[in-house]
């Protein structure tokens, strides 16, 4: 798939702090990419880099061909943005915004009637049109903001985190959209530190920790990476950490860490395992409450990388 | 328009709407400065001429013809009022400079020649006596005028009433003493004040005081803007921060200028305020502009929380506006708060608009007011784009 974006060796530091540290990915034409990472993991620091808006320390980011920095007019052409926090005016109406924006891509006047008027259908907005954005829900300022990004059909949707803070409904509208885009053959990339979301919409998903890209690939290509173990959590009353520490010696167990009150063990063939699991926590002391068995997801994935939930 | 031109319009474009669309605003841009301005011109502006309120107890030829010639005097117009009482409470007041009672009976004295006494009702102040001067004058003319138709009229066997047309074409074909006037000493700031219209003073420093009170108060929406996140969006669009920058200037300056027209243009037309010279004018007011403009984007950058700056905003308007002398004419500081009021950029163009105003002043008059704007709006402007540059950008 030939690549529309791709960003190398991507850095970012303020102060002290290393935000971004040599992340280098690419983004093909017509896919959805995923960047899936906690909070502060330098998801949004990695985007204003790629979107233009801050000037990377080191490495390079091209979309289409063109070198993006914030003097980059034209590579910033291809580029639509969907920060994280609205950025739109409530005093205005949706029209008057997505006019506003329309005006700063460039848009000629027709071309800009013609755009409003399809974004304000795509959005669900065309009623509403004439009322002032601060009037609106949070879900149509949400679907609003998604619309001010895809006005001048850029061949690179970036969205930030779209769904923080959003209701279930409104969420789901969200994913659609994003769904349909894909369909369309815009590429977009998604950040997230919802596991489930980029499970849905992602063709690739580049786990980020830390200012670091740890993993990056289909989402059986990273599951893969765990190998073909069971996830076991046990429920534990006692000392957690000891219990982890514990189960981490019996045989067939890969990982075992301790997350909360839970021990979470990757194992081989996690049915015969469990005795000698359930012994280790008893020698240290604990005892299981509960047990879970299943099959690893992103969730896992990123634990067994970091040695961190995502939510954390 | 197009390219970054047509984008510093955009923006400036929505700024200026944004501003319009807040209700406060429409309060303090256009109903206050022009309800100070009308209060100024009320309380301490200087009168359009001396009026003179008429009780006319009957309503006779002669009667009617004194008060023609009274309106007819030059600086002197001519109320009527229904009765003395009213007449007294209004010269009492003020509202009237003073008031004569011509009593019934009068057309039928001045004809026969008999004696009849006119009621003059005045404040025991100089205008007074002024004041009448100028009815005795008047009636005396009048008393000459019917005695030369009542002498004809005797002579000829003809009515009075016949003849006094005639005298008063002679009497206005005779040749006249004409008593010129040359004022000396006295105060030149009272007679440059006196010759102001009854709104100059306060449509000028109340201009300069709401123009920069605007611009501060608004540095808010800055802020806003900046909150909202649309800021770094537009960045992320094909604009660059140089062109942001000048559109977010270009609205501050639009909003200020569309402000300073709004007053000059209604209280010119409404009002009669007398701007003086418009090229001089023009630039003064848009140089002041620059500044003000200037000074709200320093203070949108400065502020991080858009309540405090419109706040601060408000308060530093306030203090510079009583400094630079639109609360208190600049005549009647002393000499050292004279220069204090130069810090301020009310102070240099209120300076400029006494000249402009009171002596006729053209752009070279007012070259060193002009000049200390211009620096001012360079030095403000300047400060500005590298505030919110780092605002911007972090």
């Amino acid at each position: 798939m030939e690549a529309l974006l791709t960003c190398e060796g991507l850095r970012r530091s303020f102060g002290k702090l290393t935000a971004v540290d040599g992340v280098s990915f690419q983004v093909g034409q017509g896919e959805t990419y995923g960047l899936l990472g906690p909070n502060g993991a330098g998801k949004t620091t990695s985007i204003s880099m790629i979107a233009g808006l801050l000037q990377a320390d080191a490495g390079e980011v091209h979309i289409a061909g063109e070198r993006m920095t914030p003097r980059a007019n034209g590579a910033k052409q291809h580029v639509g943005l969907v920060p994280q926090d609205l950025a739109l005016y409530p005093d205005l109406t949706a029209r008057e915004n997505l006019d506003f924006f329309a005006r700063l891509y460039g848009l000629d006047r027709d071309r800009r009637t013609q755009r409003i008027d399809q974004i304000l259908e795509v959005i669900g907005l065309t009623d509403r049109q004439k009322d002032r954005a601060g009037t609106y829900s949070g879900g149509m300022k949400r679907r609003l903001n998604i619309g001010i990004g895809m006005l001048h059909e850029p061949r690179l949707l970036i969205l930030d985190e779209p769904t923080v803070g959003v209701d279930p409904q409104s969420r789901n509208a969200i994913l659609e959209s994003v769904e349909n885009l894909a369909t369309d053959g815009m590429s977009v990339l998604y950040t997230t530190h919802y596991m489930e979301e980029a499970e849905r919409l992602c063709d690739r998903i580049g786990i980020i920790d830390q200012g670091l890209l740890v993993a990056e690939g289909t989402r059986r290509e990273l599951i893969a990476t765990i190998g073909e173990q069971d996830l076991v959590r046990l429920k534990i009353t006692g000392d957690v950490t000891a219990a982890a520490t514990a189960c981490d010696q019996v045989e067939g167990v890969s990982s075992s860490d301790a997350e909360d009150d839970q021990v979470v063990c990757l194992v081989d063939q996690a049915a015969s395992r469990l005795p000698a699991l359930l012994s280790a926590v008893a020698s240290a002391d604990a005892s299981v409450a509960g047990v879970e068995v299943k099959e690893p997801d992103l969730e896992d994935v990123f634990l067994h990388l970091t040695g961190r939930a995502l939510r954390d | 328009m197009s390219g970054s031109l047509g984008n510093v319009a955009t923006i400036a474009r929505v700024e200026l709407r944004r501003f319009l669309r807040e209700k406060g605003n429409v309060f303090f841009v256009f109903i206050l400065p022009l309800a100070l301005i009308v209060f100024i011109g009320l309380q301490f502006g200087g009168q359009t001429g001396t009026q003179l309120g008429v009780v006319l107890e009957v309503e006779d030829d002669a009667a009617r013809d004194l008060v023609e010639r009274l309106d007819a005097a030059d600086g002197l117009s001519v109320v009527e009022v229904d009765d003395q009482e009213g007449l007294t409470d209004l010269v009492s007041r003020a509202n009237l400079s003073g008031g004569i009672v011509v009593p019934s009976g009068y057309g039928a004295a001045l004809e026969q020649g008999e004696r009849i006494d006119i009621g003059f009702v005045g404040r025991p102040d100089p205008g007074s006596g002024s004041l009448r001067a100028i009815v005795a004058a008047e009636v005396a003319e009048q008393t000459v005028t019917t005695a030369a138709a009542r002498d004809a009229a005797e002579t000829l066997g003809a009515s009075v009433t016949d003849l006094l047309p005639v005298a008063t074409q002679v009497r206005s074909e005779l040749p006249r003493v004409e008593v010129t006037t040359e004022q000396v000493g006295g105060d030149e700031l009272t007679q440059e004040l006196q010759a102001l219209g009854q709104f100059d003073l306060g449509a000028s420093s109340q201009l300069f005081l709401f123009v920069f009170l605007t611009s501060l108060a608004g540095s808010g929406a800055l802020i806003q803007t900046r909150q909202y996140g649309v800021a770094s969006r537009m960045l992320s669009t094909p604009t660059r921060l140089p062109v942001i920058l000048a559109g977010i200037g270009g609205g501050r300056l639009a909003i200020a200028l569309f402000q300073a027209l709004y007053i000059i243009v209604l209280t010119a037309v409404a009002f009669r305020v007398d701007w003086g010279d418009p090229l001089t004018t023009g630039l003064l007011v848009l140089l002041f502009c620059l500044v003000s403009a200037a000074a709200g984007m320093v203070l949108g950058a400065l502020f991080r929380n858009d309540a405090q700056a419109s706040g601060a905003g408000v308060g530093i308007g306030l203090v510079t506006a009583a400094l630079g002398g639109s609360m208190v004419l600049l005549d009647f500081f002393p000499e050292g708060m004279r220069r204090v009021a130069l810090l301020t950029p009310h102070g240099w163009a209120n300076t400029a608009m006494a000249e402009i105003v009171r002596r006729d002043g053209t752009v070279a008059d007012v070259a060193v007011e002009l000049g200390a704007l211009a620096a001012m709006a360079a030095g403000l402007l300047l400060l500005a784009t590298w505030l919110l540059r780092r605002a911007i950008t972090r």
